[in-house]
């Protein structure tokens, strides 16, 4: 693991658990956001929002608004017509792809839908001339729930399409028929993934700048994929892409809500144009519930072929979307991904999916931390616990005896996924261990005795990382990365992933650091410019480390090999090595460090053969195939019998994300993970009463965890080298939540199980598991 | 969200049927109500001005009356909106004659919010319908003194 | 998120405070529940006068058995003041449990009173405490008892242009034994149920019991009848059992997102029986 120069060992520093760099800034509340740009005449934009869920627009009276003071300007759907819609990314055979103003014409389809848009000189005066903007309209009936917009007779919510049918999706693996038929048992539930919203601390933001003279729009946003939304909003202004700029400053939180293109992006830029002004607008925390992408909104229903033994044959699956009333930009790709993930870490080689996404007046779900693969493994890990129940078998055994083998590795599913490596028994067997499992069941019954609720959940899940290969990901699944070395040495980075969060800046620093043999202090990583970073991806399914480090990785590679050549021009040798830092000729031992090589590359006096001057590497790397982490989670959980309150004893966690580079970061990954997952399993939730209202709106209603509320974590890992990258790095930004769900409810049913309690949808209510105790008792 | 509930009048079903009806008393009893004039029959339009503690607000406002059957029952439609949001109430109103002379006023029916209020007002909904509930007959148990 | 526009004044002086209001300004405490208001636009004052500054308003004092705490005093202090940590420890035990520490920084007992939000924690340990509020306007200051405060959600008797100006609680009769039990929102951390218990023992009986009440309804309250099934009898499990079923009886309980009307009265049962026996525990 250590690389030896003259006799001096250099750590490596990958594996190293290295503080991240750019926290600095974020605790001393010295970053930059968007809320802290402000540009010379800078103006304010408030958005005008329909408070029906359904209704037709009559009419908008906007004069009293345009008198108001400060106000420069005032803008409605008929304004803006002529954008191009808000972008769906995704595409489906037969999808239904309504036309998805910036600003609502003629009808409202959500509540939250922008009406019109105040510009004034500051946000209180904007603010003030929003109030006055009177929009007269005709309440429609809504629909708000996805099995009741399916239903006959219910109210359509785009005309068009009556039966509220956005899409449908089959799939077929194996020879599931014959699986069933073969079936001893067949055990079927109604599983449910609620709406959730995703809650960023930090909400969306735009600052547009338009200069007229250069045709150039500088675009300020709070987003995940800089330069997709560059792309996108060009294509709705009709701009030149490489006349639109799109900056992302620090972002405080995405979680995939900012994996998207919104109406008020393209808006922005717009209203700059009109205005000849700067314009800013920054998401109230209010519009952030309602405008906002949402996540999950499943109703999943199971069936699980089995064996008596426990072995499974084949699972059926129909997915019930819940889409909102418009796609977003990856809206109907979301719930495929529940699908490919389906079998979980499981061999049945025998599926079925069908998936119908339903439209509703609500606000579009789309990507939230583990997009579909949450919903996918929450479903399998309930499944097979109730197969469990079933036939009797312990949980953790009915995993072991269905898992893919080592020795079956690529493994192909039923699903269409190639696995790429995997050891599924370690995490679960360590996970046991670490609980003292034996006696943990042992206490259990204990317990049972004196009267008290105790349940210990398993979930062992897999998933889909490092999204995707390109055939495989809307708008391709490859990133870049450029590696520069300065004339001085230092090395600038440049990633097209764009992380906001999740510690690439140290990550990539200690790759970096590692290749180059410097110090990590010499590394910059710089993201989020589209003007100063080439074309890029973005982050988001968990694939920052795995590909965008791989692209860095690369990019390294074809720098150290440069280096060497010039080394070998200022040693005068053809025998030279790079490493710790230096080149060193083998000969005589002399030795070039890396500033030293690096100035002569780029003051050019001698070129080695064929090699140009400067040292800067661009590479976009594709990678063959995801990758698969995977885990096992353990919750031990208490109920209160007399109030149904569920408390936490318990959580462990053993993941394995292949390679660890910085295990700090990963724990703080897992551990954000395991929060928004416990917050599902317990307490979030969007409701949407029948009218299209959203009830949980605020921070009063909706139950995002707080410190406070969390369990002490015991964080365990196993490494399993990933085959698909040269780092050997799976990816672990999902991980926690996708793991979590299930753990958290197996353990709660675990605990009501004499009562016969098969399945409870989340959230795990107190309310909900008070009268289970009532009618139990 | 579903509201029932009762109240008592000391006056007879055919007195309280007559006063519910009537724009006058209808503006003293609708708590808030500033103006009303009827705009058809059985139809009126009103200015509420809601203040409950700091919270406060001013909705247009519509009642209608259908269903009549008097002195028994009628349906009671009243929509209000305003900048914290719109509020719309549909009741059935049953009047029966009690033991003293009086009636017994019951209603069940549903109440819709929409905007601000419904988002940040959920846990307020319930016990605020019943206050504006109870001070409307309150008030309307004045005017048949 | 921003508010309408309002005139602000901060006067360091009560007197100055009064004749505001009595123009009709509206007094700002700690903000924690007004500023968000305002914020949503569900709140527009057009004046508002700050008391911060205002001295007389922020002071704890004992005076005989009595402990005399000024409007502006924070939860924080509530909470952590050494008086009331002897001689009211109920009132401390309650100010703790409000919000996170950032809102027990700012928030005040005259504020949380005034705004009299049905879900609020201090107004169970008040009614439990038989606690008097001294209300003052520019005309008159007058005293009245938290019972008679409390009328509605969000309305108390306060008249315009009266302010909370302190609010008095009893020192402790040596040996009470006191507890405050709360059910927790999960996201606003208000209470979905709150119960404020004191009780006495003399002889092996309880001879003193007072239940407050907050959260099930739309105002907080004494729950008389639980108190008077309790007083008298040891205090054992089964008085406890009896006494604690009847807090919510004849409560028209409100529903929310959160609990249900029967759910709420029934935690309010099981909370009261916790805190009963936990102050009878406490008790000496
Ligand atoms: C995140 C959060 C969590 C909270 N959790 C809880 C909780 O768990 N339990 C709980 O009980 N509370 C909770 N609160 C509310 C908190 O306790 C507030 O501090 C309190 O309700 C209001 O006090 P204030 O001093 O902030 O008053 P302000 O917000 O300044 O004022 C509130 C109202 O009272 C009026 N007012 C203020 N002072 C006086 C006075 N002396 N006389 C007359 N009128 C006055 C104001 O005009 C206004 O109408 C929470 C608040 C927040 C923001």
């Amino acid at each position: 693991m250590a690389t030896t120069i003259a006799g001096v060992e250099k750590e490596k520093l990958v594996g190293k658990r290295l503080r991240r760099r750019e926290d600095p800034r974020l605790i001393t509340g010295t970053a930059t956001y968007v809320d802290d740009i402000h540009l010379e005449d800078m103006q304010y934009a408030a958005i005008v929002r329909s408070p029906h869920a359904a209704a037709r627009i009559l009419s908008i009276e906007i004069a009293a608004a345009q008198n108001s003071p400060g106000v420069i300007a005032v803008f409605t759907g008929k304004d803006t017509e002529k954008v191009g819609g808000v972008p769906c990314g995704a595409s489906l055979p037969g999808l239904r792809v309504p036309h998805h103003n910036v600003l609502a014409v003629g009808r409202v389809y959500f509540v939250g839908h922008p009406v019109a848009v105040v510009v004034a000189k500051d946000r209180y005066m904007a603010q003030d001339a929003a109030d006055l903007v009177e929009v007269n309209y005709e309440p429609l009936p809504a629909v708000a729930d996805p099995e009741k917009a399916l239903a006959p007779g219910a109210a359509p919510v785009h005309p068009e399409w009556p039966d509220n049918v956005a899409f449908t999706f089959h799939q077929d693996g194996g020879d599931v028929d014959k699986a069933f038929a073969e079936a001893d048992v067949v055990v079927k539930q109604r599983i449910t993934s609620q709406r959730l919203i995703p809650m960023a601390m930090e909400t969306r933001g735009v600052v547009a700048e338009w200069h007229g003279a250069d045709r150039q729009l500088n675009l300020y946003t709070s987003t995940q994929i800089p330069h997709l939304v560059r792309t996108l909003v060009a294509t709705m202004l009709g701009l030149d892409e490489n006349r639109v700029r799109v900056i992302t400053p620090e972002v405080g939180g995405g979680f995939g809500s900012k994996l998207n293109v919104y109406a008020e992006e393209a808006l922005m830029g717009w209203i700059a144009q009109k205005i000849q002004k700067p314009v800013k607008w920054i998401e109230t925390r209010r519009e952030n519930f309602l405008c906002t992408i949402h996540g999950r909104g499943h109703v999943d229903y199971y069936e699980l072929a089995a064996k008596r033994d426990g072995t499974i044959l084949g699972i059926k699956l129909k997915i019930i979307q819940d889409v909102g009333a418009y796609h977003q930009l990856l809206t109907p790709a979301i719930p495929t991904l529940s699908v490919l993930m389906m079998p979980g870490i499981y061999k049945t080689q025998n599926i079925r999916a069908d998936i119908v996404g339903a439209f509703t007046n609500c606000m579009p779900t789309d990507a939230y931390r583990g997009a579909g693969r949450p919903e996918a493994t929450h479903g399998i890990e309930r499944m097979v616990d109730i197969l469990a129940d079933e036939l009797q078998i312990d949980p953790a055994e009915i995993r072991l005896k269905n898992f893919v083998a080592n020795d079956q590795f690529p493994f192909h599913t039923a699903t269409g996924l190639m696995y790429d490596s995997g050891n599924y028994a370690a995490p679960l067997k360590k996970a046991l261990d670490l609980v003292d499992y034996g006696k943990l069941r042992q206490e259990q019954a204990d317990a049972r005795k004196q009267g008290k609720w105790i349940g210990i959940g398993i979930s062992t899940y897999g998933e889909i990382c490092a999204i995707g290969p390109s055939p495989a990901t809307p708008a391709g699944g490859w990133e870049s990365a450029t590696v520069k070395i300065e004339p001085s040495g230092k090395v600038t980075i440049m990633t097209g992933a764009c992380p906001h969060g999740q510690g690439e800046e140290t990550t990539f620093a200690q790759i970096a650091a590692d290749e180059l043999g410097i110090s990590v202090d010499d590394v910059l990583v710089v993201r989020g410019d589209t003007s100063i970073v080439q074309y890029g991806i973005g982050t988001f399914g968990s694939r920052g480390t795995a590909i965008g480090g791989t692209a860095v990785y690369f990019a390294l590679q074809d720098l150290k090999e440069k280096i060497k050549k010039f080394g070998a021009v200022l040693l005068e040798s053809d025998d030279v090595t790079f490493s710790g830092g230096n080149v060193v000729c083998n000969k005589t031992g002399q030795s070039k460090s890396l500033p030293e090589v690096a100035a002569s590359a780029y003051r050019a006096m001698k070129l080695p053969p064929n090699t140009e001057p400067g040292l800067v590497s661009t590479r976009f790397w594709e990678p063959p195939n995801f990758t698969f982490p995977f885990g096992t989670h353990i919750v031990v959980s208490e109920i209160d019998g007399q109030t149904g309150e569920v408390k936490i004893r318990r959580y462990v966690a053993v993941d394995d994300c292949g390679n660890r580079i910085n295990p700090l970061i990963i724990d703080g990954q897992v551990h954000g993970g395991i929060a928004q997952g416990i917050g599902q399993a317990l307490w979030e939730q969007a409701v949407y009463d029948d009218n299209g209202q959203l009830l949980s709106g605020e921070l009063t209603d909706y139950a995002v965890p707080r410190a406070h509320m969390m369990p002490w974590i015991e964080s365990e890992h196993t490494t399993t080298p990933s085959p698909v990258n040269p780092l050997g790095v799976k990816g672990v930004g999902e991980a926690g939540t996708i793991g979590c769900s299930p753990a958290v409810v197996n353990s709660v049913v675990d605990a009501l199980s004499p009562l016969g309690v098969r399945h409870i949808d989340m959230p795990l209510t107190p309310e909900k598991i008070w009268h289970i105790l009532s009618k139990g008792a | 969200m579903k509201i029932s509930g009762s109240h008592m009048l000391a006056v007879p079903p055919e007195r309280a049927y007559q006063m519910m009806q009537d724009p006058d008393i209808l503006a003293r009893a609708v708590p808030g109500c500033e103006a009303l004039e009827k705009t058809d029959e059985n139809e009126y339009r009103m200015k509420m001005k809601m203040v409950l503690a700091s919270l406060s607000g001013v909705f247009d406002g519509k009642i209608r009356i259908a269903d009549l059957n008097p002195p028994s029952s009628f349906r009671l439609i009243v929509e209000g909106s305003g900048r914290p949001g719109f509020i719309k109430g549909d009741g059935l109103l049953h009047l029966a004659a009690n033991a003293n002379g009086g009636t017994e006023v019951s209603y069940h029916g549903d109440v819709q919010v929409g905007g601000t209020i419904a988002a940040v007002g959920q846990r307020l909904l319930d016990g605020t319908a019943k206050i504006l509930i109870r001070k409307f007959f309150e008030r309307l148990a004045a005017c048949a003194n | 998120m921003v508010p309408q526009k309002f005139e602000y004044a901060a006067p360091d002086s009560l007197k100055s405070v009064l004749q505001l209001l009595d123009a009709g300004a509206k007094p700002l405490a700690g903000g924690m529940s007004l500023i968000p208001m305002m914020k949503l636009r569900l709140a527009a004052p057009e004046q508002l006068v700050d008391l911060q500054k205002v001295k007389e308003l922020s002071y704890i004092r004992e005076s005989g058995n009595a402990i005399h705490i000024g409007a502006m005093t924070t939860h924080y202090e509530v909470e952590t003041f050494p008086v009331l940590l002897r001689k009211c420890p109920l009132l401390a035990e309650t100010a703790a449990e409000i919000g996170d520490l950032q809102v027990r920084n700012r928030g005040t007992i005259g504020g949380s009173v005034a705004h009299a939000d049905p879900s609020a924690d201090y107004p169970a340990a008040l009614q439990a405490l038989e606690a008097k509020l001294v209300l003052i306007g520019a005309q008159k200051e007058r005293t009245v008892s938290a019972a008679e405060f409390f009328v509605d959600a969000f309305t108390t008797v306060l008249e315009p242009g009266e302010i909370v100006r302190e609010v008095i609680v009893p020192a402790e009769e040596l040996g009470t034994g006191t507890r405050y039990e709360k059910v927790v929102q999960p996201a606003s951390g208000f209470a979905i149920v709150g119960v404020a218990v004191r009780v006495r023992r003399s002889a092996g009986k309880i001879s003193f019991v007072r239940v407050g009440i907050t959260g099930l309804s739309n105002h907080s309250y004494r729950a008389t009848s639980a108190e008077a099934t309790l007083a008298g009898t040891t205090g054992a499990a089964a008085d406890v059992q009896n006494a604690a079923a009847l807090v919510a009886e004849g409560i028209d309980a409100n529903s929310d997102l959160h609990a249900s009307a029967n759910y709420r009265k029934h935690l309010a049962s099981v909370h009261a029986a916790r805190a009963i026996t936990t102050a009878i525990s406490r008790a000496s």
